[in-house]
């Protein structure tokens, strides 16, 4: 049986917790419910349905938007942070659908920073083209973003004059975002592409500015290298014929892409880095033979629509392998915003509670920033080091510095935080109650099924039943019989205004969920 | 005494002749000295690796003076004037940011080694990052690290027997929440940390017990690194927040959160001073792919670049005084390395591309001070960047031997190759010491005939296998042409073209790994 075959079951609680694991942010217990049961064809058409735009983020205490100014704020140091916990809500109040975790994907792809981009307005405009070519075209979004005026600003596009050709642009272009580099094979020979093309791509890119008015693309002829360009044996030696025109820098940017989504390698990458993002961090020959070279093929075959892609690679039964279950780490954004989906924490209402829902999510942010995911900030052009770096990759969200603090979350989120409005002075406790919470599951007085239901709940793996009874006889109840949660638990629901019982129980149950979010198992994906 | 194995039978595979073009001091240990070096090698040696991420303009840091009007007319809207900066010599001067490493240069504690980077340099951020720290080939591809196999070797069977009592301390330490593959053994063989009280606060939290068992599947290997890394925090903690607390920064580093290389170095001092027997450590100073805008428009001296190099000077030079201040100066050896400089002509807006070669600062009380080689040519260029002078390992093989004292065998456990040595750490033999060693070594090179018209043959005899430079240098210093090879024992004539070479007195000089000479010509027509 092929890897690429279609995943032939029925979805199971398990399964469909697995897919909306990977293509979300966790999975509450209501979407895994709309998809067990479902067969993979319905599940995907779910998740990859169009969704519509989402409303611009606003600055909470006026309620307006600052997005279509036409001149930068000098607020714009905090409409970041504003508009990091709107994609953060977006995120964790998302029906199922993959796109916000594939604008992720792009974002990470196409990466950006505030700290270089300098321009809150840019980065929106950046996060809107993302989202809508989430699902879209490759090869339309590899256009788009090649004029994009944060991306102009980020790599220097808009510096790049025929007098002076600044390559930082059409190296990453090559590098990074599209054909991907090979080895060195001799110097300056990165198989798939040359440093003489880095240059020479340069100069078909020269002309383009940014105008912080309108925020958007300028081509200024004047500025463009009207020569032909002559690439490498690595491009078939084409020639991308030099214009003269008002159109010539968007033809020769078609033209420079068209030879570059012309070359398989162009595909492959692609493929290979949604493969690291989605699926596992390793590419092995099999691998690369029986997966990424087929949705290579399927990329071009469907002119580089990412659909068919995502679908094939979602759907087979390589992705639901026992052995891709649980072999990624959680990246951070997975973690917490994954958290606060598992653990059904009620977020502020967004419209009649809007200083407090932006609040809310403006006090995960620096959460997300310690853990090393902070949203229009990557820490460099090639994104997120995790989905790169060898030997570790996944493994780099996690280290001495990281660790700590990710097996913190657990207690942060339990034990609750108080929010502030900044305008009204007016405070919010968020909380979670865990008692409430238990009840949605059946049997919440055999301790048995407490620990079955919770750590089905919370792992993507399986616990041995080792691992269960030290749940039960270590963390649930230290040195208390196994009847004494029954006891309890019968006591608190026939007298649940009786603070002192609940509180009791509260603690053991606490305890449980603190320690269920701290073991390594709680980590993976 | 004991004799150095040079070349390791097969590893020594010929080198591509290569026409580097710069002049180069003698280097090398006589083989007393170096055995020396050998027996008072200790335990408490540390080595500070400071990374300048994004690839630092190495023209504009250590400015070759003797050179202006080239380096005027190359990047006239980033040239720094003459004037203006600081000079170690007549020929070489450093940024005009750099003052307190300018003073650390006169004292005799700062190295300078001219024009460094590896055969074939990768123009790419992520692999040439890769390169450096993996301490590879250009077309090798090792997922360790050098310092990584260095501490592998030097501590077996990490982490599973340590801490123990002869080594209590964490074996490297690296200040940033992302960990680098310089550092990565079999297994990362450092501690990640942001801040020494928070770390130990953050996991005295979440300490875990009990699960041991895992699956025999993708997630299970996730899972026993992550407990690794639990454990691995848990259990030194205690000891870096003891040795945090117990020292005091006696220098004044410029104030927390300005400079995060001070930050860093800050921390650091306090560990070494606190008494941690951690052997490497490894900080990072980003922001140096100055693309764009490296100067101010009006003023040269001022801009990104100028900031950035007053951090590094600063932070170097506070940490030098804090640990002179300490008595530990005699005990830290510093080094910086960026993954590749930059062009050499600059590009129109007002920054400089990827380029190749660049300078690398040793630094410590134990540094024999000084500039080790010629200021890189600016005329004589591979497509516009600067040519190789020295190999960024034979700095490491010079750190690895003259500082830590490794036997050939743990040599070659981290580097395969031998590369040779420079003199950067006092006690390694200066020129004329070396002189003598050669010529007990018998080396010989004559040219006929002499003077020289339109061609000489340069003859010698080789008694041993070795690396082989030729180097012609005219009346200014400047390095004309260079042979460089891998070459067997035997005797040898090198036919010399001098037809394009002015009349006038030329010195050459034969290296060898063990030793070099050097003879005179007249070339008259």
């Amino acid at each position: 049986m092929a890897l690429l075959d279609k995943y032939p079951a029925t979805l199971t609680a398990k399964t469909a917790e697995h897919l909306l694991r990977r293509t979300m942010f966790g999975a509450t217990r209501a979407d895994i419910t709309a998809l067990t049961g479902k067969s993979i064809d319905a599940a995907l058409d779910a998740l990859l349905k169009d969704q519509t735009a989402p409303a611009p983020p606003v600055d909470p205490t006026t309620g307006q938007t600052w997005v279509n100014d036409t001149v930068q704020s000098s607020n714009d140091g905090q409409y970041i942070n504003y508009m990091k916990a709107w994609w953060l809500g977006l995120m964790a109040t998302q029906p199922i659908s993959i796109t916000e975790k594939m604008t992720l994907f792009w974002h990470n792809h196409f990466a950006s920073a505030r700290s270089v981009v300098n321009d809150t307005r840019y980065l929106y405009k950046q996060n809107v083209l993302l989202r809508k070519n989430a699902l879209g075209n490759f090869k339309t979004l590899a256009r788009e973003i090649s004029i994009d005026p944060a991306m102009l600003r980020y790599l220097n596009g808009n510096r790049n004059t025929k007098a002076s050709p600044q390559e930082n642009y059409a190296r990453e272009l090559q590098e990074l975002f599209t054909i991907g580099k090979g080895p060195e094979i001799s110097a300056g020979n990165y198989t798939t592409y040359t440093e003489q093309d880095v240059r020479t791509a340069a100069r078909a890119l020269t002309g383009w500015t940014d105008n912080a008015t309108t925020v958007t693309a300028v081509f200024n002829l004047n500025q463009h290298d009207t020569a032909d360009k002559q690439f490498s044996a690595a491009y078939q030696n084409t020639i991308i014929k030099g214009r003269n025109t008002a159109t010539a820098g968007m033809d020769e940017l078609n033209d420079l892409l068209d030879m570059i989504f012309r070359q398989n390698a162009t595909s492959e990458y692609i493929c290979r880095k949604l493969y690291r993002f989605f699926v596992n961090f390793e590419v092995t020959p099999t691998i690369e033979s029986e997966v990424i070279v087929p949705l290579g093929k399927t990329l071009r075959d469907n002119n580089f629509e990412i659909k068919p892609v995502l679908r094939q690679l979602l759907g087979s039964t390589h992705f639901f392998d026992n052995n891709i279950i649980g072999a990624m780490i959680k990246a951070p954004l997975d973690l917490i915003i994954g958290m606060v989906r598992q653990m059904q924490i009620t977020i502020p209402n967004i419209t009649n509670q809007l200083a407090f829902y932006y609040s809310y999510f403006d006090s995960l942010r620096p959460l997300a920033t310690t853990l090393q995911q902070d949203v229009f900030e990557l820490p460099n052009v090639a994104g997120w080091s995790a989905y790169y770096q060898e030997p570790l990759y996944y493994q780099i969200w996690i280290n001495s510095a990281t660790m700590p603090p990710r097996a913190n979350l657990g207690n942060t989120l339990i034990n609750g935080w108080t929010l502030t409005n900044r305008a009204t002075g007016a405070t919010m406790r968020v909380t979670f109650d865990s008692l409430v919470f238990l009840q949605q599951f059946p049997n919440p007085e055999d301790p048995n099924k407490v620990i079955d239901n919770l750590t089905q709940n919370f792992f993507a793996i399986d616990l041995t039943s080792e691992q269960k009874d030290e749940l039960l006889t270590k963390v649930l109840l230290p040195n208390l019989p196994a009847y004494e949660w029954t006891v309890e638990w019968n006591d608190y629901m026939k007298t649940p205004n009786d603070a002192q019982k609940k509180a009791l129980i509260k603690a053991k149950l606490d305890a449980l969920i603190k320690y269920m979010m701290l073991i390594a198992e709680y980590q993976i994906t | 005494m004991k004799r150095r194995d040079f070349i390791r039978g097969a590893t020594a595979v010929a080198l591509p002749l290569s026409l580097s073009g710069y002049s180069a001091r003698a280097m090398g240990l006589s083989p007393m000295l170096e055995s020396l070096a050998e027996l008072t090698a200790q335990a408490d040696r540390y080595l500070v690796l400071i990374q300048l991420a994004g690839g630092n303009d190495g023209i504009n840091t250590v400015i070759p003076l003797d050179q202006m009007s080239t380096y005027n007319s190359l990047r006239s809207n980033i040239a720094l004037p003459e004037n203006k900066v600081l000079k170690l010599t007549n020929a070489t001067g450093l940024h005009p940011s750099m003052v307190g490493m300018k003073s650390l240069y006169d004292a005799g504690n700062l190295a300078v080694v001219q024009g460094v980077t590896y055969p074939t340099s990768n123009f790419s951020h992520f692999r040439s990052t890769d390169v450096w720290m993996s301490g590879s080939d250009y077309n090798e591809y090792l997922s360790t690290g050098w310092a990584g196999r260095y501490l592998d070797n030097q501590f077996p069977n990490y982490p599973g027997s340590y801490p123990n009592a002869s080594m209590p301390d964490p074996l490297a330490i690296q200040i940033s929440s992302t960990p680098a593959l310089v550092l990565k053994g079999s297994v990362p063989m450092g501690i990640n940390l942001q801040d020494p009280e928070a770390f130990n606060r953050l996991v005295s939290g979440t300490s875990v017990n009990g699960f041991t068992t895992t699956p025999d599947t993708a997630a299970g290997k996730q899972i026993t690194y992550i407990r690794q890394v639990q454990a691995q925090s848990e259990v030194y903690a205690k000891v870096i927040q003891k040795a945090n607390a117990s020292a005091k920064n006696l220098a004044t580093y410029t104030a927390a959160g300005v400079n995060p290389l001070a930050d860093q170095l800050a921390i650091v001092a306090r560990l070494i001073a606190g008494g941690l027997k951690t052997r490497v450590y490894m900080v990072t100073l980003g922001g140096f792919d100055t693309h764009n805008q490296q100067v101010n428009a009006t003023d040269h001296t001022i801009g990104t670049h100028a900031v950035l190099l007053a951090r590094l000077s600063e932070a170097m030079t506070s940490f030098q005084q804090d640990l002179k201040l300490m008595k530990m100066d005699d005990k830290v050896l510093g080094m910086t390395f960026s993954e590749f400089g930059r062009r050499v002509g600059s590009n129109g807006s007002s920054g400089t591309d990827h380029g190749s070669a660049a300078p690398v600062f040793v630094f410590g009380k134990a540094v024999k001070g000084g500039i080790i080689g010629a200021n890189p040519s600016l005329t004589n260029l591979d497509n516009g960047n600067l040519k190789m002078q020295y190999d960024f390992r034979q700095i490491y093989a010079s750190i690895l031997k003259q500082w830590f004292g490794t036997s050939s065998s743990e040599y070659s456990a981290v580097l395969s190759k031998d590369f040779t040595q420079l003199p950067l750490i006092q006690g390694s033999t200066s020129v004329a010491e070396e002189q003598q060693t050669f010529a007990t070594n018998g080396i010989r090179v004559q040219n006929y005939p002499n003077p020289v018209s339109t061609s000489t043959t340069f003859e010698y005899t080789l008694p041993y296998t070795s690396r082989v430079r030729l180097i012609v240098v005219d009346a200014q210093g400047h390095a004309v042409t260079t042979m460089d090879e891998q070459q067997a024992a035997g005797s040898y004539s090198i036919n010399f073209n001098t037809a394009s070479l002015a009349s006038g007195a030329y010195t050459y000089r034969l290296e060898t790994e063990r030793g070099w000479a050097s003879g005179k010509m007249i070339v008259a027509r």
